[in-house]
Formats: structure tokens, sequence, C-alpha cells
């Protein structure tokens, strides 16, 4: 058997485990461990005395795999993004940002709505995770539009929606993956997406409007806050700004010659300061502890994808499957741009049944080279290539795409984990609910979509502009 | 026999001697022996001994400087102010050093046999802001330098920080580093190049040494007109590799012009002093830490010193 | 994304022994939990340091290094005996009682199998950074201020090895379930309709924020 036959079967075997309900990250991990034994197996002519040879061969290559690939100084920004979250909530942040949102935007039709969307895409810039954005602002963001008479399924899809942009504003740990995966710099990635951030927070309150404008039973804008009520909503919310702003500042200085330091560390400085806040909003021991255990367990639990994957990727490694699929989508007779909306087709397929993570990490190493390949190569020139960018300008384009592919994943039937959360804060919300709720937020992210793929220069401006 | 081989990064001049090992030893013996070289896709590069060990694959690169720990005797070459002066010295070194019995030994812990070396020129520093060509302007310098070239630069002051190959850019940019020392092909690649206004051309101030093995079953296991065609590749590689870097440091002072980067001359008195405090003294710190250790220091770094003159003489 | 689910709790030597290793799991959680926040501390001295002092941390990447696997490791057991770990749970929702209890079972050994192979292997990897005849027992060490790895390699093996306990506790669990025929085993992560699980999750965020 061939390395290329033997990675497809391993790879089909792990997507039935998964089907079947083992938990992502072992099932990856097996597949890994036995596709190993048998590649070196083959090198061998699956000769029996050599059974043992290869079994040890397997395990040891296997058993590298999780101190050495978790042993990271790029993925330390994953706990760090998660301990933020948490904190910030704690820290009372949320709370002062939905206030600060309502009193400025509210008198906008659908004002409320617009503000929830906008009070999330500033959670965003503090929270790395899509899942626990809209689980906080189910809380906070429903009630009030059920108050003002806002029809229910539709105040629960905007929140199920809003969550998504976590994960494209940074910090985002999802960015931080595929910057591991396809090594290209994490600082510019998350640079790259706070526009496409902003830019569908904005696609999503245009389409509340023309909603609200259209069809009255969304809620009525509220208006009557004064000035001074406006600008005293503010001090409170201020934290994030000054988050945002280290974050930028460590990644890239926009007004200075040199930026303050490294990603990672703007990641740690941001989360200090939160930290200092919570604190001084009465955190004790007892809630800093659970903070640190729930930390520690999501953590824990996207490591454990990590290089449970990764351990399959080390078989593809071996498998030379990679180069494999990139050598036949570029020797496809196809124009590369509907190569290009099929791969994102597929994904949002794929999406609609798998997790965020998970996903990316089981693709990309297959995927992104094939992409790379497909414009031309990582080191193509603008001129010859494809899709008019740069290789490393590609890497972060298609980063993006991908990324707000597996946010869109996060509220589609039947597994729209954000949906799920959303159901789940609230008792009088069916998944059902929920799900018909953020259907017309489909079709702003697939205009978001749309137009990143049309006008790459909405992802690219700002990376274009550190380098 | 197709043997697998793992190196890490892109392909580019320090990996250009594998690449040439490979399409020679495919030559040699009709397309019967195959390299397929796989960048990244089979280790990590600090575990390239840990997958030999096991016998992953057949071949592969390490830098003693990754894990000083794990190749203890072949750290004598990484040592600063060792006097090498260019790539063919740096080749006469690494092989007399591999060649001695306290290497092998410890290789062969890592069931690995030396087979050639990847030369790299010096480490000279890149920088940012006011040139620094005296000693006294070390002082307080932030610099990216592993090893013994970090330990060389904080006897004069300097700060050594620690920041990865591939974040060396970044640090530079954010002023995390204000200089970063690194080959010039590795200027080239991590792009620190496009954030320097300096270049130390004669500083000089060491290098690291970065062996290709082979495991020692795999290699008992070829059959004899392989291991021949692989031995005899050997120095046609090496001597295709020098080439082709030497085309690169011609290109070098071309790139300095074109990017604006100024060129540097350190005084003689100013290395002087330099070799002074950051050489001699951390060579006998080495030889007196390794001795105790168990092993031939004092032997190896005669054996360098040795080689150099004999190498000289010889030319 | 935490799809953690209940585990009962009774007075038999399972449910105790269930509980016994919790309160290990839990431990490691929170050590990995500090380790995270010193992540924070680490950071604000090593700029802190640059800044001001222009003494950046010596080493800041190589002990940033070490402190990963204690991190993302250490509390693997602990998101396992909840169920935290994701998976899709479209086929096995739809099950109910032995045949449920067959299909965990299965998945179960199946990790237990693949555990054991990764304890195996991680404690090779192990082996080969330590070298009792070495200073500092060291035959491997990181790149900037030489710190011997083999600690941090060390933590793999032992976190995978509470974790095989924590799957023999499940497959027995599991298995006790198939044979007995239970609805409500305990020691074992029950599987909710995802609506359930998500309610879950949000009460785990509190009131505040
Ligand atoms: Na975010
Ligand atoms: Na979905």
């Amino acid at each position: 058997m061939e390395p290329i036959e033997i990675g497809l079967w391993v790879s089909g075997g792990m997507l039935v485990l998964v089907v079947l309900g083992m938990r992502v990250a072992f099932a990856a991990a097996l597949a890994g461990l036995v596709g190993l034994f048998i590649i070196f197996w083959s090198k061998r002519g699956f000769d029996p005395e050599q059974l043992g040879w290869a079994i040890t061969v397997a395990a040891k290559t296997a058993g590298q795999v999780p101190h050495s690939k978790v042993a990271s100084h790029e993925l330390s920004l994953i706990p760090t993004f998660i301990l933020i979250g948490y904190l910030a909530y704690y820290a009372g942040l949320t709370r002062a940002l939905f206030e600060a949102a309502k009193r400025w935007i509210a008198w906008l039709p659908g004002g409320l709505a617009v503000s929830t969307i906008f009070a999330t895409a500033g959670f965003a810039a503090v929270s790395g995770a899509s899942v626990a954005t809209a689980a906080v602002f189910a809380r906070i963001g429903i009630p009030e539009m059920l108050k003002i008479g806002y029809n229910k399924q539709f105040a629960a899809g905007v929140v199920a929606a809003g969550g998504t942009l976590a994960s494209l504003i940074p910090p985002s740990a999802i960015l931080v993956i595929y910057a591991i995966i396809v090594e290209q710099d994490v600082g510019k990635l998350l640079l790259a997406g706070f526009v496409p951030g902003a830019f569908s927070a904005v696609i999503y309150a245009l389409l509340i409007v023309g909603i609200a404008v259209v069809f009255k039973s969304v809620g009525p804008p509220v208006s009557g806050f004064t000035w001074r009520e406006r600008f005293a909503s503010l001090p409170a919310a201020m934290p994030i700004l000054l988050v945002v702003v280290i974050i930028i500042f460590f990644v890239y200085n926009p007004f200075g010659e040199k930026a303050w330091g490294t990603p990672t560390e703007g990641g740690a400085l941001g989360a200090f300061i939160i930290f200092l806040m919570a604190l001084g909003r009465g955190m004790r021991w007892a809630e800093l502890k659970s903070a640190l255990i729930e930390t520690a367990k999501l953590t824990v639990m996207i490591f454990t994808i990590i290089w449970g994957v990764l351990i399959y990727v080390r078989f593809l490694g071996f498998a030379q499957l990679p180069d494999a699929f990139a050598d036949w989508i570029t020797s496809l007779h196809f124009s590369p741009w509907a190569i290009l909306v099929c791969i994102l087709l597929a994904y949002a397929v794929l999406g609609m049944f798998m997790d965020a993570i998970g996903m990316l990490l089981l693709t990309l190493p297959v995927v992104y080279p094939a992409v790379m390949a497909l414009n031309g190569g990582e080191f193509v020139s603008a001129e010859d290539s494809a899709f008019g960018m740069n290789g490393t300008m590609c890497a972060i384009w298609f980063g993006i795409l991908v990324v707000k592919m597996a946010e869109f994943c996060l509220i589609t039937p039947p597994i729209g984990l954000n949906c799920f959360v959303v159901a789940g804060v609230r008792e009088d919300l069916s998944v059902q609910d929920v799900f018909k709720g953020v259907t017309p937020f489909f079709i702003a992210d697939a205009v978001t979509i749309g137009l990143l793929v049309a006008f790459p220069a909405i992802v690219l401006w700002l990376p274009s502009l550190a380098s | 026999t197709e043997w697998n081989v793992s190196v890490w990064g892109k392909r580019r001049a320090f990996t250009e001697h594998i690449e040439k090992l490979a399409e020679l030893v495919s030559e040699k013996t009709g397309g019967e022996f195959t390299m397929n070289i796989s960048y990244g896709g089979l280790s990590k590069n600090t575990e390239n001994l840990d997958g030999i060990s096991i016998g992953a694959f057949e071949m592969a690169q390490f830098c003693a400087g990754y894990h000083p720990d794990k190749n203890r005797a072949i750290t004598v070459l990484e040592l600063p102010f060792l006097g090498v002066r260019d790539l063919e010295e740096e080749v006469a070194v690494s092989n007399a050093v591999y060649a001695h019995p306290a290497v092998e030994r410890e290789m062969a812990q890592w069931n690995a046999r030396m087979l050639m070396t990847s030369p790299m020129p010096q480490y000279n520093l890149v920088g940012t802001g006011e040139p620094r060509d005296e000693l006294a302007e070390f002082d307080g310098m932030r610099v990216r330098a592993t090893g013994g070239l970090g330990e060389a630069f904080r006897a004069v002051g300097g700060v050594p920080t620690s920041v990865t190959a591939s974040e060396a850019y970044q640090a530079m940019e954010s002023g995390v580093v204000d200089t970063v020392s690194f080959a010039q092909h590795a200027h080239l690649s991590f792009g620190t190049i496009n954030r320097a206004t300096w270049w130390t051309a004669n500083l000089n101030p060491g290098t690291v040494n970065c062996p290709v093995v082979v495991n020692i079953d795999a290699y008992d296991a070829l059959s004899d007109a392989h291991r021949q065609a692989l031995d005899e590749s050997v120095p046609e590689a090496v001597a295709f590799y020098l080439e082709n870097y030497g085309k690169l440091l011609q290109r070098w002072d071309e790139v300095l012009a074109e990017k604006n980067v100024q060129k540097v001359t350190i005084p003689d008195e100013e290395l002087a002093k330099f070799r002074e405090v950051g050489g001699q003294p951390i060579h006998d710190e080495w030889i007196a830490e390794m001795s105790a250790q168990g092993m031939p220091a004092q032997e190896l770094y005669d054996l360098v010193q040795q080689t150099l003159e004999q190498h000289r003489a010889s030319n | 994304m935490a799809g953690a689910a209940p585990v009962l709790e009774d007075g038999s030597v399972l449910s105790r022994l269930d509980r016994g290793l919790l309160r290990l799991e839990r431990g490691f959680a929170l050590i990995a939990g500090l380790a995270v926040l010193s992540l924070m501390f680490l950071a604000v001295r090593s700029v802190g340091g640059r800044l001001l002092l222009n003494a950046p941390l010596s080493g800041y990447v190589d002990w940033i290094m070490q402190l990963m696997p204690l991190i993302a490791i250490l509390a693997v057991s602990f998101a396992q005996r909840d169920g935290t770990h994701i998976r899709m749970d479209l086929l096995v929702a739809h099950l109910g009682g032995r045949a449920l209890w067959l299909f965990e079972l299965i998945s179960v050994l199946l990790i237990l199998f693949l555990m054991v192979f990764l304890l195996w292997g991680s404690w090779a990897h192990f082996l080969r950074s330590f070298d009792l005849a070495a200073p500092l027992w060291s035959r491997d060490s990181t790149i900037d201020i030489g710190l011997p790895i083999w600690p941090a390699k060390l933590l793999v093996p032992v976190a995978i090895f509470v974790l095989c306990l924590r799957l023999c506790i499940q497959a027995w669990g599991y298995g006790r379930a198939l044979v007995l025929g239970l609805a409500n085993p305990v020691a074992v992560p029950l599987v909710q309709d995802a609506a359930a699980q998500a309610a879950a999750e949000a009460e785990t965020l509190g009131e505040k924020g």
C-alpha cells in the first residue's frame, strides 16, 4: 500500500469514529497512532517479525507530540485570552458595555438589537471565545429587548450572531490556532481580524436596521438619553478600550516607529489590567479560584484537541498527504477562484456538523498548502499570483475567511453551538426558536464573506500597513 | 531504499547540501536509493535527534545550540571568538570534532552518526538606531543571541534576550531587542535585514553548529553499493553548499546597499578588548565545566585550534 | 464549548473512587489555572523590566515553554471526568439504555487503548531527556538559559496515567450500567441533549456580569 492510500483510509476511519461520537481529540490521536503504525510497518514490508518494531516506533513518535507541540511560546496566548474573558466577566465589564451601547445608539430603528451587536463586538475585544460571549449576552441583552416588545426569536438570534464576533475581533483563540498551524505571524493575523470583525458587526447592524424599518414587529427605538447620561456610561466601559489599545500597540503602533512588544506580552498585559479591575470590583479568592479552574478546563479541552489532532497531522506528514492534495488541487482545470469558493462551501457544510477548532485543525494541514499552491506558492509576488496578493497576504486573507466560516458554523443548524448556549440560558426559548431567529443573519454572513472574498483589501489593509 | 529526512523551515541555502545529497545519491544508484526531504512534517526542529533515536526517520539536521545538554561535546564549536574565518575553516573544524570519539559516543546515545556539517558564517549583528562600533556602546544593548554568543555579549554589558528565530523580526520591530545576531541567510529569510540600519562586518563573534546525522541502524542496513554512494556524495554535497552560500555572500553587499544598511567596521583594538573579556574567559569556563562532567574538553578545544592551524598551513 | 455533563454520586465503592480521583484532578486543574495566572505575571515582569529597568526577564521564552505543559495537559483527566472534551453527539444523543452504555463503553476502551500507548511513548520521551549521570539529571535543555526539560516532559506521562485511572473508572461505570441495565449510573458523565448541556454550561457563568 502506498503511503497516500494509507493516509486516505486512516482519515476515513477517523471520520467514522468522530461521527460515532468518540471525543474528537482522541479519535484524531487514535487515527494518528494507528496510521503511524501502518506507515512504519509498511516500510518493512508488513514483515511479521517487524511488528514489534513498528508498534514501538509508532508509540514513541506519537508520544512525543503532546509535550512537543504544547511547549510553545505562541500557544501561550490561548490560555491568556481565555483568562481575560473570565476575568472581564467578574470585573463587570459586560454590563457596563451594554449600558453604554444602549445609551449611545439605541435611538436607531431596531436600536436595542443594534446596541447588543456593538456591545458584543466590544466584549469581543477582551474575550477570545465566541460561546462565552453569547452566553453572557443572552443574560444581559435578551431581557432588555423583550421588555420593550421585541420578537423573542429575533432577540435570541441577535445574541447568537453577535457572539460569533469574538473570534474575529482580537483577541481570538481561533486566530492564534490558525497562525500556528500555518506558521504565520500571530500578530499580523490578529491585526487582520479587526477590520473584518468590525465590518461584520456593521453588516449585522445594517441588516437589523433594515429589518426594523420594514417589519414593525421588531422593537421600537429607545431614545431620551441625555448627553450627560451618555457620557456617564463611558468610564465603566473604558477599560475595554484600554485593552484594545494595548493589544494594538503591542502588535503595531499606528503613531510611532516602534510597537511596544510582542502579541504574547500584549495579551498577558491586557489580562493583567482586567485582573486588577476584577480585584477592584471585589473579586475574592473563591471567585478567582473558580475563574482559574474554569480557565484550566476550557484550556485543557482546547489543547487536547490541538495535540490529539497534531498526532494525526504528524501521521499525515509521514503519509505525504498534504503535498499530494496540493498537487491534485493545482492540477484541476478550474479557475482558482472557483476552487476557492468550493473550498469555502465545503467548510460551510462541514461546519454544520463540527465544532470550529476541530474543523480547522483537521482540515488546514491539507487545505492550506493547497490554497497557497493555488495562489502560486509561498513566495509568489502579487503580480504573478492567482488571487492578486503575495504569499504572506494570501495566508492572512485565507485565515480570516476560514475563521469567518468557522464563526458561521456556530450559528448554523444542526450543530450551532452559539444557538444551543442561548437557548440554554433562556428557559423560555427552544433551540428551534434560536435557529429561526438567527436565520436572517445567515444572509448577513453570506454577504460579509462574499465581500471579503471579492475585496481582499478589507482584510489586508491593516496588516499591510504594519509591514 | 527510501529514506525520510527531517529538516525544518523552508528550503534555503542552509539546506541545499541535503537537497544536493538526495539528488546525487539517487543519480548514483539509478534511482534505487531515494530521499524524501520533509520540511517540518516529521518532527519539531528541536526533536530531530529524538526522531533519529526512535528510528522514525533515517536522516536529520539539528543545531547544537538548540539543546546543549543533548550534545555537550560539539558545543565546543559554538564557543565565541574561536577564530574561524570562513566556511572552509568551519567545515574543517567541524569534521575534525565530529570524528572525535567523545562526539561519536555522545551521538551513539541517540543512535546517530555524524554525516556532514552545515557550515554557517559568523553571526554578525544587525541593529536599529545609531551604529554601535565601540565596545562601550554594547553596554545595555538588548541583543538576540543564544548560547555562548549570548554569554560573550553579556560579558561586555549586553542584555541577551530570548526570542525565537521566527519572532526575531517582530522583536526588532517592537524594540524588544536592539540587535539580532544571525548568519546572513537567516537575516534574509527571517527579514531582520529589513528593519536594520547597520550591520557589523567584522565583529565575527562566533556561530552555530548544525550537523546532519543518520540513524546508525539504517546506515548499517544499507547495501554496500548504497552506502558507498552516500559516503561518496557527502564531499560533493558540501562543496555544492559552499559554492551556493558563497554566491549568497557575494550578493550580501548588494543587499546591504539596496536596503540602505550601513556596514560597520569595528576597530581592531576594540575587537581585541571584546575578545579579551568575551573570548578566552568563556572558553576557560567551558573547559572547566565540561571537564567536570567527564568530557575530554581540553582535548576537544585543542583539536579545534590545531585543526585551524593545520588548515591554514596547508593552504 | 465545554460540554460538561452531570456525574451522579452515591455511597458505592465506584463512586467513592470517582470522588477520590476527582480531588486529585481538581488539584491538578487549580495548579494549571495558577500557571495561567503566572504567565500573566511573567509578561508583566518581562515588559516592566525591559521598559523601566532595561533588564528583561532572562529566559522569558524558556520559562513559558516550561509552563505550557502544566497548563495544557495536567488537567486532561479533570476534563474527561465530566465529559468536557468535545464530541459530535448527534448519534449518541439518540441512543438510550443498554445501546448507549455499550457505545460509551467501547468509546472509553478505545481511548484507554490509545492512552496506554501514549503513556509508553511519552514516558520514553521523558527518559530520553533524563540522565541520572548528568548534572541536574539533564540530557535536554532549553535554548536560551539551558533549563533542564525533563520535569516538563515528565508531566505528560503523569497526566496521562491519571487519565488512564479515570478511564478505568468510567469503563467500570459504563460496564456496570450495561450489565445491570441501569438508567442513571454513577461515576460517568450522562448524555444530555444539547440544550440541557448548554444550560448547564451557562449556569457555570453565575449571575454576575
Ligand atoms: Na475576541
Ligand atoms: Na453549525
